[in-house]
Parts: structure tokens; sequence; C-alpha cells
């Protein structure tokens, strides 16, 4: 056995799990190729690097977009030029665990449309999911092929001090992010080619082909090679380049709604050869926004009448209207009893401990805790209004008292977690930064776990926000052999 | 193909050629002015007459210095007229069809669009501006080959070359008539001229060696709008293009509105006699080609870019 790299000049955070080196510095083994670079070629060689790296993401035009932004609506997309390693021992059992979590969400989706068997045998409060907002009336009594709602999920991962990872939540709506793994990948290939050509790296660019295969699956008709689309919202949307990336890797048309019509419950395609049938369509469209006849009567990125097609079983919706009831930050609490209580398994992965603030006990624990515990309101996305309980001022944490007070079913509340970091690039010395972990699962026909995911780094010294619309970056992610 | 897709691979045709066509242009009226005496008036307003409008009233400012002239043409964003503005337009059309184009030909068209950002500053030197042309001309044409090795010969590509030529067509009109505009100002008038400025017309054109072989082959009246407007070989000719925007055409569901504009366009150019045309006459001729070009588009737009009534 050699003798571990060490990584002298690193100073990772005490009491946090450093995906990199362990609490003497050394290198885990599976990081060995990466730190055996970093101590050879030190800080100098790393800045070139990532200039190097800039560059490419610029030519390669690979983007995202800030709604506030009004003057560049396109921003380079920010990539650290350390990787972040992990094992591929770790990752088998997490994917593994994400398949089953996913699998499970989608008979509890499946059952709330139909039989509500859950709520019957009280395993969750019927109040919690029927009154939620993200319950679709309309789709009740719809069964979709292979029974599955959620066909694409993309789940927040985080370490824990020990190195355990934990769910942070489940995005089952219009999970964006995917892209940037890729194009991260496809970087990271032209700049660092010798570390790539000396490690086992997991490799992630079957993706597009996976997805594709999945929402094929999908199709009404079977017997034929389906019309597969991806419906965006437009090009001002936020995502909208992995719209566009996505369609073009998967070879299907982008299409945004004035494309498309139905007619006789059939959705069609306008092309200059005239109508053409469209079998699945991959949306990118809020659900309420997708049929004005049946949900947001404003909406202006909608289809009059593709809900009645797929009721109608003549079109593949993915996800289906109706999947986000299941990824309620409050619904999020019962995920362990969904899973024990469908799959007669216990889950592999854990959930963070989490408080409901509409239950009684729990909710004077958190408003008497509210300097230990991060709130979060139970249905938004983006890393918006939530509130850090130790970082926060006491006029902070009095809004949010009245606003849980008013509204308790709003509110859920974690502590703090000591997220794990990895050492990345800040003014040209490496300094340990806290990160997260978004892989993507896809279930269809079968069930199917991208190899690590997209990794998002918060930039900003201590800081444990990670979104890219506040200041995050993120770092390609390497499943390699070896143990954790 | 969706009908939006169309509109869009058209227009990317339209603004690539643009930019090689307004780099040429610049380079041959500077090439002209160094070649020319030193009493020789160049009038730089003529320039931005010919390439468009001009809806700053950009000509009345008085700002027609050389310099002003550059900055309208070549990097102001503001300027309908300018190689940043097509630049701008290229990437924003592609950045809608990212999913009919090879990703090399989405970098190809990023990388263009990055060097006219950090590259493509007020170019004050001519030398200078000189070398910078050549690069954009030279940059538009790797577009070009990446395409041409990497894109499907499906609608998108049809549609895509049908911008390209109707472009290419109107902008060799456009550099021709920037020509004769020069020729027709007062002082001017001996025969020397025109034979100088037909040697900036083909330099404009890359066509100083093609014209020199058709010369050589042909027997008879051999001119050089004869060679611009109806040669079949040359590749930026009216005749050219047009037989290209044709064939693609074809293609399309719905061709015949453009096929009668073609077929208009090319009675126009085959029944004057252009090499005994007057400089006035030769104007006017090129103002009715670029008429009938506009016809041309609309029929593009109308008809074969439109999905069929459902």
């Amino acid at each position: 056995m050699n003798e571990p790299i060490v990584l002298n000049a690193y100073r990772p955070y005490p009491g946090c799990y450093d995906e990199l080196v362990d609490d003497g510095c050394r290198a885990r083994s599976q990081a060995t190729a990466v730190a055996r670079f970093i101590a050879h070629n030190g800080a100098d060689e790393l800045v070139r690097r990532q200039a190097q790296l800039d560059s490419t993401i610029a030519a390669m035009g690979i983007s995202f977009t800030v709604y506030s932004d009004s003057q560049n609506i396109d921003r380079a997309w920010p990539l650290d030029v350390v990787p972040r390693v992990i094992s591929a021992t770790d990752w088998e059992k997490t994917s593994n665990g994400l398949k089953q979590r996913l699998q499970a969400l989608n008979m509890f989706i499946n059952d709330l449309y139909n039989d509500q068997k859950v709520i019957k045998d009280k395993i969750i409060p019927g109040e919690l999911v029927l009154k939620s907002k993200n319950f679709l009336a309309p789709c009740q009594g719809i069964k979709p092929a292979h029974g599955v709602w959620a066909h694409i999920c993309g789940t927040d991962l985080v370490r824990d001090e020990i190195g355990r990872f934990l769910v942070l939540e489940d995005n089952l709506r219009v999970p964006s992010g995917v892209s940037y793994m890729l194009e991260n990948r496809t970087v990271m290939k032209r700049v660092f080619p010798e570390l790539f050509a000396e490690s086992t790296i997991g490799p992630v660019d079957n993706y597009p082909s996976r997805l594709w295969e999945m929402l094929a699956s999908l199709s009404p008709r079977q017997d034929l090679t389906p019309v597969v689309v991806v419906l965006t919202p437009g090009i001002y949307n936020s995502a909208y380049f992995e719209h566009s990336f996505l369609a073009q890797q998967m070879g299907c048309q982008l299409v945004e709604n004035v494309d498309l019509y139905v007619d006789n419950d059939i959705v069609y395609m306008r092309t200059l050869q005239g109508p053409q049938r469209v079998d699945v369509i991959y949306r990118r469209v809020d659900d309420v926004f997708i049929d004005p006849e049946v949900f947001r009567k404003d909406s202006t990125l909608g289809i009059p009448g593709v809900i009645r097609a797929w009721r109608a079983g003549n079109v593949a919706i993915a996800n289906a209207p109706g999947s986000g009831v299941a990824d309620d930050k409050a619904v999020y609490a019962f995920v362990p009893d969904i899973i024990r209580y469908y799959l007669s398994e216990e889950p592999l992965i854990e959930n963070v401990p989490t408080y409901l603030c509409m239950d009684e006990k729990q909710r004077e624990y958190v408003l008497a805790n509210l300097d230990k515990l991060v709130v979060k309101p139970a249905n938004e996305s983006g890393g918006y209004g939530i509130l850090i309980g130790p970082r926060a001022n006491d006029e902070e944490r009095a809004q949010f008292a009245t606003a849980i007070r008013e509204n308790p079913r709003n509110f859920i509340a974690q502590p703090t977690l000591n997220l794990s970091t990895a050492p990345t690039l800040c003014d040209e010395i490496l300094e340990p930064r806290h990160l997260d972990l978004r892989p993507f699962i896809l279930q269809g026909e079968s069930v199917y776990c991208t190899t690590g995911g997209l990794s998002r780094v918060a930039l900003r010294r201590g800081s444990l926000v990670v979104n890219s619309s506040q200041g995050g970056g993120s770092k390609d992610t390497w499943i390699v052999a070896g143990e954790g | 193909m969706l009908a939006r897709t169309a509109e869009n691979m058209y227009w990317m045709g339209r603004y690539l050629e643009r930019m090689e066509g307004t780099a040429r242009l610049i380079n041959a009226t500077t090439h002209m002015l160094i070649d020319s005496h030193q009493d020789a008036r160049i009038s730089w307003p003529v320039l931005i007459d010919v390439l468009g409008e001009d809806p700053q009233g950009f000509i009345q400012e008085g700002s027609s210095s050389e310099l002003g002239v550059m900055h309208y043409l070549i990097e102001a964003e503001d300027s309908p007229a300018s190689i940043r503005n097509s630049c701008n337009q290229l990437r924003t059309n592609a950045r809608c069809v990212r999913e009919v184009i090879p990703r090399d030909f989405w970098e190809e068209i990023n990388s263009l669009n990055l060097f006219m950002q950090t590259e493509c500053t007020l170019a004050s030197s001519r030398v200078r501006r000189y070398s910078l042309m050549v690069e954009v001309v030279r940059r538009c044409q790797m577009v070009v080959g990446v395409m041409d090795g990497t894109m499907l010969r499906d609608d998108a590509f049809c549609v895509f070359n049908i911008g390209r030529h109707l472009e290419r067509a109107d902008m060799t009109t456009r550099i021709m008539d920037t020509l004769i505009l020069q020729q027709l100002t007062p002082t001017e008038g001996h025969s020397s001229r025109r034979q100088f400025q037909w040697t900036s017309l083909l330099n404009a054109l890359g066509g100083t060696e093609p014209y020199r072989r058709y010369f050589a082959q042909e027997e008879g009246e051999t001119d050089v709008i004869d060679f611009l407007m109806s040669y079949p070989e040359f590749p930026r000719s009216i005749c050219f293009c047009l037989q290209k925007i044709e064939s693609a055409v074809k293609r399309l569901p719905r061709s015949d509105g453009v096929l009668a504009a073609i077929a208009r366009l090319r009675g126009g150019v085959d029944s004057e006699p252009l090499a005994s045309l007057s400089t006035e006459r030769l104007h006017l001729l090129i103002d009715q080609i670029q008429a009938r070009f506009i016809d041309l588009h609309s029929a593009l737009t109308e008809e074969s870019f439109k999905a069929p009534d459902t």
C-alpha cells in the first residue's frame, strides 16, 4: 500500500466531513489521483486549468439565466476546477436507495389519485395531502403507463458529519440541472485529459439515451417509434439552456405551446409537412400552466385540451400533472413510512430529521428553538423563503414565528446540518466549501439512477446556499472505484 | 420541421451571410481608397445607404467621417447594419434551434459571437480594420464549413441554405450598387475609373481570379456585370444563388410562390443587355432586383415556412 497523499496547505472545517481528505488531510483512497495531481502541481496549475475551463465554458456557450438580470439573460455557468470524488461502494448503496425511494413515491402518488389506501390505512393524514395546493383534483382516476407519475426525479442529497448521505428534498415537478451535470463532464474531459486516462471514472453520458428510452416506454402507441417532444416555456425561461440541450441530445423536437394543438383528443405538432401526431410530451412547464381548460385559465403557456388527450390515453405527459403532491416538504417527513408501507422494506437512505409545524407539539418545539433550526416553507423551491436560525437576527426570527403560527401547514423545520465540504479554488487558493448533490432518477418501464449527479457548491465561506441563482457554483462529480 | 424552426434557420443563414458580405464590402471600399489618387474622395455614408435603413438619422447628423461610418457598420450594437448586430441576431436565432443543429455548429457560432464581443472594438487604424474584417470573413466560413461537415441534409439544412443564398445574392447587388454609386458622384467620369472600380468589386466578392478564368474561356462580350449577374458557375453570382434557392425550396412541401418569384427575378436579369448598360440603368436594374428579393422573401415566409392550416 502506498503512503496516502497529504494535502498540507488545505484546512478542512472542523466537524465537517470533507469529500477529498480525512481529518489528517490525507486523501481518501478514491481521491488519490486527484490529490496527487494537486500535491504535485500546486495551486498555480489549478489556477491555469480553471482559466482554461472558464474559456471552454464560454466557447461552448454553457449558460444559465437569472430572472433579475434584465440586461444579460445568459450568464456563464460556474464550475470549480476540483472534482468531487465519491467511492463506487458508497454510490451503489445510495443509488439503490434513490431508486427505492422513487418507486415508493410513485406508488404513493398513484394511490392518492386512485384508491387512497394510504389515507384509509392512516399512514399519512388525509388533510395533509388532499388540502395541499399540489393535489390536483382533475387528475383523480387517471392511471398512467406503468403506474408511474414522477418519471424524472431530482433528489437533493447532503452528507452529514460522518459522511452519511441523507435526503434533503425530492423534486418531482420539473427538476433541472442534469444538463449541467453532463456539460461539466464534457468540460472536465477537455481540461484534465490525464486524470481521466489514469482513473476509472464512471461515465455519465448515457443519460440522454436513458431519458429517451424511458420517455419512449410511456408512448401510447408501442408498435410505432414514438414522437417525443420537449415542451419549453421559451427562450426566456431560466432553464431554457437545459431544455434545448436535452432535446438536442435526445434528437427530438423542442416545442413551445403554440407549436402544438389538440384535435379530437389527439395532440399534434404543426410542421411544414403538416400535422404530426405527438406521443410523449416531456413538459418543462409547471403542471398548472399546461392546460387552460383545466388548470389556470390565464396560462399563456398551455395547450388547450392536452389534459383531455392525456385522460383519453392518447398522449403521455412526463412528469404527470399532479406529481408535485409528493414533493411537498410536509409530505417529505412521511417518506420513510411511505417506503415501508408500499415496499415492505426499510429505507436505504434516511431523511434529515424534520419537524412538522402543523403538529402542535412539534410546532412548540420549533418555536422554542428557532435559533437552532432551519425553517423552510413547504412548497417553495430554489432556496427562497428559508430561515437559517443560527444566522438570522431576532427580527427575522420573530417574522417567521408569526408566519408559522398563522399558517403552520406551510412550514417545516430541520436541525442545522454540518454539510460536507470539498476543496474549492477560491481566490487562487484551496478552501473548503459546503456542497450538496442532486442525482437524477428515471422511472418508466424500469428504474435508472445517474452515476453521481450535479454537485452544487456554496461559494461564499461558511455559506450553505448552493443555488446558482444565489451565487452557488458546481463541481464535476466522479464516482471512482474504491471504498469510501 | 416546425414552422418556427424554419424561420430561425432561415434568419441564421441570412445573418451569417450578411456578416461576411458587410466585412467584404468594408475591406473593398477601404482598398479602393488606398488605391485611388490622393484627391479621389470617397463618400463613406454611401455604405450606410446601401446597407440599409438609417433609423437614427446617422447620415444627417454629419458624422460622415470614415471612423463614424465604420463604427456604425462594425461594432455599434444599436445599429441594424452593424456586423456586431448581425452576429447577435445569428446567435439568438441559433439559440432557438439548438435541438436541430449539431453541437459543433453551435460552438462555432458561439465562439464567433465571443470573438465579436471581445475583439471587434472600433478599428480606428485601417491596418487593424483590414485584418479584423479578414478574420470575420474567415470565421464565417468556418461556421459554414462546420455546418457542412456535420449537419443532416434535412429541411433545416435546406432552409438555412436558402437564407444564406438569398442574403448572398442580395449582398452581391448591394456591393455592386455601392461601387456604382461611388461612380455617380459628380466629379468623376473618366473611363479608367470604371475599370478601376470593377477591380475593387471583384476583390470584394473574392472573384478576381474566377473572373480572369471566365474571361479567358468566354468568346465575345465579357463584362464584370454579366459575370456577377448571370454566370452560373461563380458562387456569388445572382444566377448561382437563385439556382441554389430553387433546388433547396423544391424539397419543401409548398414552393409555388417562391418558384414564381425566382422566375420573375431571372426574367428581369435576362431581359437586359448587361454589358452595355449605362451606370444609371444599372442602378435602376439593381433597385428592381432588390425589390424582387423582397418579394422572394415574402413568398418564403408567407408560404413555404408556414405550417398548413389545420
